[in-house]
């Protein structure tokens, strides 16, 4: 446990590092070069509009972070299911399939107006956008999972007597553990996405309503500040993900479960 | 016709009294087709209780689809397999199997593999864990029990099979080429393994090869199977002592054997 925290400590030093760097460019540069914070701020002003709205920016936080978690939730149960009912019939399979796999080139960004129409402006129809964004790539991971366990592991479980429902949870709900985390990895960020959309189109609260107010009000160092505060909650959503990852696909290396992780 | 009279018989539990009259294993004029390809044909045989068969052939003979079919998995097109006088009609708990791969579950450790099939017949696990154990101490794994797979080299990780296919105390044990993923050094190590296993706990063996020394060095008696359709060219019995040691594969009886069964199959390509 030591050694592995050790070594992902290790394995970030480069990036933050790097990043730290940049930083310290990006407010030498802003300073010398004279740029006025409403077009960029400094790095250190954005600092102190956080601490300074810390309120503000909390209070709009949670209702963003408390959709796409609900969104994030709902897509990840509602993904699981739908592939394991399209491993299971190759009716549905062949139905069905085919039509998630095309429906993946609507923008569905483009489809937040419509939900407003239908649903109002407010909770439902962030949430519902958030999910219809977040389920695919769920369900295609987890469908890819269910369906990809060797012919001869299926086979030398039929010989031991097991039955479907013995396969399924010995097997491969196992097996589909992995496919199962990427496509949680890649419906957080998008559950994101969903949800501060739908508040640019129509909300009265949420980080997303708070940056578009913030761009009306030429608040720039606000607006940055929603972003940074933002990026680091989606930053910590992955990072939870990532880690119950490594404690339950234990049977992978890191570096397995870095190539499976994609999107 | 033989049949009538074996049914006839009282052969319920492992009576070992009558192990020379009645078959362990019974494969009655057993025909497969694939469609329209025939992949064998009037294929018949009697294992006898303890007994060390092997089906000798080239690869795509049709040999592990025959021990499939033993196995339970493929049904054949005609004829009929049964154990102890019944008819299989799917997989039985009778029944061990090794495959060509181990076919470990990445995810569970080397002991929990090996008591996998404890698991899917609904026996107690506990039962079974210091006999899982004892397979891995006498397949001299046991050091790595609670290790995962991946940690383990091929050999082992076949061993580890091997034990899994045993743990549930099967009459009958069927090798569906389970050492041709190995290199040639190991694969001879564990043909010795094997039969050391053997040896400890007697099981009637139904190996698949398409190695002609393997064959003659671990069986008693050796099937050789001719190409598409497959049917049985010839049998051979192998009449050397036992315990077998490496060493037999010098001596000129064993190599006698080995002239034998390649001149069986070369007259089957012919």
């Amino acid at each position: 446990m030591l050694k592995w925290m050790r070594k992902s400590l290790a394995d970030l030093a480069w990036p933050v590092g790097i990043s730290l760097l940049l930083l310290v460019l990006w407010e030498v540069a802003v300073r010398k070069l004279g740029i006025r914070s409403i077009i960029l701020p400094p790095p250190s002003e954005i600092m102190v509009a956080i601490w300074d709205r810390r309120e503000l920016l909390l209070a709009h936080l949670w209702p963003s972070l408390y959709l796409t978690i609900l969104g994030f939730v709902l897509s990840v149960i509602g993904g699981i299911l739908v592939a394991v009912v399209i491993t299971y019939s190759s009716t549905l399979r062949r139905g069905f399939y085919p039509i998630i796999v095309v429906s993946q080139v609507v923008p569905k960004i483009s489809i937040a107006p419509l939900f407003i129409v239908w649903f109002g402006t407010g909770t439902m129809s962030s949430l519902l956008l958030a999910v219809l964004i977040a389920f695919f790539p769920m369900t295609i991971n987890s469908a890819l999972g269910f369906q990809s366990i060797d012919e001869d592991i299926h086979r030398m479980a039929r010989t031991f007597m097991g039955s479907r429902w013995q396969i399924f949870w010995k097997i491969r709900m196992p097996n589909a553990l992995p496919y199962i985390f990427s496509g949680m990895k890649i419906s957080i960020t998008l559950a994101i996405i969903g949800v501060i959309v739908s508040e640019f189109v129509a909300s009265q609260e949420g980080i997303g309503y708070l940056i578009k107010l913030a761009g009306g009000l030429l608040d720039t160092p606000l607006m940055m500040a929603a972003i940074a505060v933002l990026s680091i909650s989606g930053l910590a959503l992955y990072g939870l993900i990532a880690l119950a990852e490594q404690r339950s696909v234990y049977w992978q290396t890191s570096s397995d479960i870095g190539g499976n992780a994609g999107g | 016709m033989p049949t009538a009279t074996v049914s006839t018989l009282p052969i319920n539990a492992a009576g070992s009294s009558k192990s020379e009259a009645i078959p362990v294993l019974r494969i009655d004029s057993v025909r497969k087709s694939f469609d329209k390809l025939e992949a064998i044909r009037n294929v018949s045989l009697d294992v006898t209780e303890n007994e060390f068969v092997s089906l000798l052939g080239p690869s795509g003979c049709g040999k592990s689809t025959l021990l499939m079919m033993v196995a339970g998995l493929i049904h054949p097109s005609g004829g009929e397999i049964s154990i102890n006088g019944s008819p299989v009609t799917g997989p039985r708990p009778e029944i061990g199997v090794v495959f060509q791969q181990p076919v470990l579950l990445p995810w569970r450790t080397v002991l929990d593999n090996v008591l996998f099939p404890i698991e899917l017949l609904k026996l107690r696990r506990a039962d079974y864990e210091a006999a899982a154990m004892e397979l891995l101490a006498m397949a001299k794994i046991d050091d790595f029990a609670h290790h995962l797979p991946r940690q383990l080299s091929g050999g082992m990780r076949q061993r580890a099979s091997i034990c899994r296919a045993l743990i549930h105390k099967p009459r009958i044990l069927l090798m569906d080429e389970p050492f041709s993923a190995l290199d040639a050094i190991t694969r001879d190590e564990m043909g010795v393994e094997l039969l050391r296993i053997w040896q400890a706990n007697r099981k009637t063996v139904v190996f698949v090869t398409h190695s002609i020394r393997e064959a003659a060095f671990l069986s008693d008696r050796v099937l050789v199977m001719g190409r598409r359709p497959a049917t049985i060219i010839e049998e051979v019995k192998i009449d050397l002592p036992r315990p077998r040691q490496l060493s037999m594969m010098e001596s000129e009886p064993f190599n006698q054997y080995v002239r034998r069964l390649r001149k069986s199959i070369e007259a089957s390509h012919a």
